[in-house]
């Protein structure tokens, strides 16, 4: 560093974020312990919202305000089944500032669940899980590991749940547990495995807690690291194939002229023509220090901005304790698994676990399927692809639909009433019909266009709409009892005894 | 390497090698069960699952529901018989919604005198007063529990572990 003396600490510490220069700017990421896990410099189409959203980056970020916020609540929350709850009023009401940390902590889960989704989205659409032509990356393997991601951050959130022990996160992982159960065979042991007794007790909550706390952030967070990892392996965002490309494709330049020899018998002329390899210039690059550090500072400090007023704006709630002798009418799992428990009504076998467990499954295999190299970092390929998106999203909305009111005009158990065998309900409802469609939806396409990136463009669509759609049901349309009222339709008034 | 080491190819080398490979596998399969067993409890710290309810003729004849244990007791006439208050679902608690009047119901091809029904407002699944699963998600009829009387003192015992079916009648 003797290129770069700094007078004094201040600007040793901070030279690197604010390099002078392009060589400065090579050193930086060298030199400072925070940059090197960036490249030197980086590609202007990588830089770019479009390509990425930065869905990533603010994932990460609410993983951090959620670590940091639970880190503080752990000082005043009593994972104990007498005091769980009345330590949750403390921090709601006795504790300074303690409302805005769980609130914080709850509208980052709320974002991270929703983020984390939508950035699964992004990297399908743009194709990003694909190795490439260019460079033969892993890209899929990381596909894979975000799929476990996008589970544990759900299991975290399904953890997080129970913690304030009131009716809400009694009866929800009520429901959840009895999820479990419906596996055939081992089920109940599994339920009982999870409870660790065969109710919710203190076992279950003291369980809860420590995977909230421990196992699962601390899986997640060393999943982040290698995800990240792998980025850098693989060349960085998917987009870097089109400028590879550019590059490979770029005409012969001709060195810039200082001496003039002639390689008689080699070539022709007076100098040579040189295809220039390298995929980062000074034209379709920066340095990463600061064009890309103050953007990801930029998203970092929005996320932050955005959490804090929304967690100002939106109460937590809490409801009553928890009370095993009433169930609470309707009795909703959280926003993210009311799509579930929309399936979850038809059968517990197929929408509880068949279900999930396929689209856990199918999602984790689509690398697999779609191995058409093209298109990477484009979104939905081409003009074609986009084309089979926009079906695939009428195509969703419309056999959901289709499927749901299937269930409420002609109820399985209703249409076959002489049927006792639970086996002949599990196969035979609604949810199944939504999978078998799904399934024929995706070879459909594949036959029309004879290409599996279509068809999984298709289908993952379907996919999308049809989450959002059952979410929304579950969500809005659905009263006491789980039956079905238009938005506007009043509710039927149930007393509520606590 | 002589000619008795190349017809067989265990050495003594590799032969420690696999020694100590099961040694390692054993460890972590030692280990693995040590953290597992001691997350399957021994003992619970549950209500007990066999319980006094007091004398039969505190009763009223219908149904009477013991929020605590989740039980639905039926007396008709003189028979006493306790149906699980546990959707068979999901574990959500169902409600009692009662007629206005008794109806005479017809299920698995017998007569039965049903002063309402069920309705678990989890997933809207339904049951006859009897237990019979009609309509909703639930995948089988509610449980029935055993009924004894106390020889003690003669009260009613409801016995969570032991099922019975549905013909069960306590009569007293």
């Amino acid at each position: 560093m003797s290129l770069l003396p700094k007078s004094s600490f201040l600007d040793r510490l901070t030279w690197p974020w604010k390099p002078e220069s392009s060589r400065e700017a090579g050193s930086a990421v060298v030199s400072s312990f925070l940059l090197h896990w960036f490249s030197h410099r980086t590609s202007l189409r990588s830089l770019s919202f479009k390509s990425s959203m930065y869905l990533g980056t603010i994932a990460l970020n609410l993983f951090i305000i959620l670590t940091v916020t639970g880190v503080i609540l752990m000082f005043f929350y009593v994972p104990s089944v007498e005091r769980a709850y009345w330590s949750i009023k403390d921090i709601d009401f006795a504790i300074s500032f303690g409302w805005l940390l769980r609130r914080l902590h709850r509208v980052t889960a709320h974002l991270m669940v929703a983020v984390v989704f939508v950035h699964m989205f992004r990297v399908f659409l743009t194709g990003a899980y694909k190795a490439g032509d260019m460079v033969r990356s892993a890209r899929h393997w990381n596909w894979v590991m975000g799929v476990g991601m996008l589970v544990l951050t759900l299991l975290l959130s399904f953890t997080g749940y129970l913690l304030p022990w009131d009716q809400l996160a009694y009866w929800a992982i009520t429901v959840g547990t009895n999820i479990a159960a419906a596996v055939p065979m081992i089920g109940e042991q599994i339920r009982q495995f999870l409870l660790g007794g065969t109710e919710i007790g203190q076992p279950t909550l003291i369980r809860f807690y420590v995977l909230h706390v421990f196992f699962l952030p601390v899986i997640l967070f060393a999943l982040c690291a290698w995800h990240m990892w792998r980025i850098r392996k693989d060349g960085g965002l998917a987009v870097i194939d089109q400028v590879r490309r550019d590059a490979a494709n770029r005409p012969a330049a001709i060195p810039k002229k200082s001496k003039t020899y002639s390689i008689l018998g080699i070539a022709k002329g007076t100098s040579i023509a040189v295809s220039d390899p390298t995929t980062l210039n000074d034209d379709n690059s920066v340095p990463s220090s600061p064009f890309l550090t103050v953007r990801i500072l930029l998203v970092s400090l929005t996320t932050l901005a955005v959490s804090i007023i929304l967690a100002i704006v939106f109460q937590a709630p809490l409801e009553a304790a928890a009370n095993p002798e009433v169930t609470p009418n309707p009795a909703k799992a959280p926003w993210y698994f009311l799509g579930l428990q929309e399936l979850v009504g038809y059968s517990a076998l197929m929408g509880g676990v068949l279900i999930p467990g396929i689209a856990v499954l199918g999602l984790a295999m689509i690398p697999f399927v779609d191995r058409e190299q093209k298109g990477l970092g484009l979104w939905f390929t081409d003009s074609k692809g986009r084309t089979f998106g926009m079906l695939g999203f009428a195509v969703g909305i419309i056999i959901t639909a289709f499927c749901v009111t299937l269930s409420l005009l002609f109820p399985t158990r209703e249409l076959f009433s002489g049927i006792e065998s639970q086996f002949f309900f599990d196969f035979v409802n609604p949810a199944t019909l939504l999978l078998v469609l799904f399934a024929v939806l995706f070879f459909v396409v594949a036959k029309i266009t004879k290409s599996k990136r279509y068809a999984s463009i298709a289908t993952f669509c379907a996919f999308i709409v049809g989450f959002l759609l059952l979410t929304y049901i579950g969500t809005a349309l659905r009263g006491p009892n789980w039956d079905f009222y238009w938005p506007w339709q009043a509710w039927p008034h149930h007393p509520i005894t606590y | 390497m002589n000619e008795e080491a190349k017809a067989s190819p265990q050495t003594r080398r590799s032969f420690m090698g696999r020694l100590s490979g099961a040694f390692v596998g054993l460890s972590v399969f030692s280990g693995l069960w040590v953290v597992l067993r001691s997350l399957i409890p021994n003992v619970l710290y549950e209500p007990p699952k066999r319980f006094k309810i007091g004398s039969p003729d505190h009763f009223q004849s219908g149904v009477s529901y013991l929020d605590e244990h989740k039980v639905y007791i039926f007396k008709q006439g003189n028979g006493f018989f306790a149906i699980s208050g546990v959707c068979t679902h999901l574990g959500c608690t169902v409600k009692f919604s009662p007629y206005s009047q008794e109806k005479q119901i017809t299920v698995r091809g017998k007569e039965f005198s049903a002063p309402g029904e069920f309705h678990c407002p989890c997933h809207g699944s339904k049951f006859h007063a009897e237990g019979t699963n009609y309509s909703g998600p639930a995948p089988r009829p509610l449980k029935w529990h055993r009924l004894n009387l106390a020889p003690d003192d003669g009260q009613l015992i409801v016995d969570l572990f032991s099922e019975v079916d549905r013909d069960f009648r306590l009569v007293v």
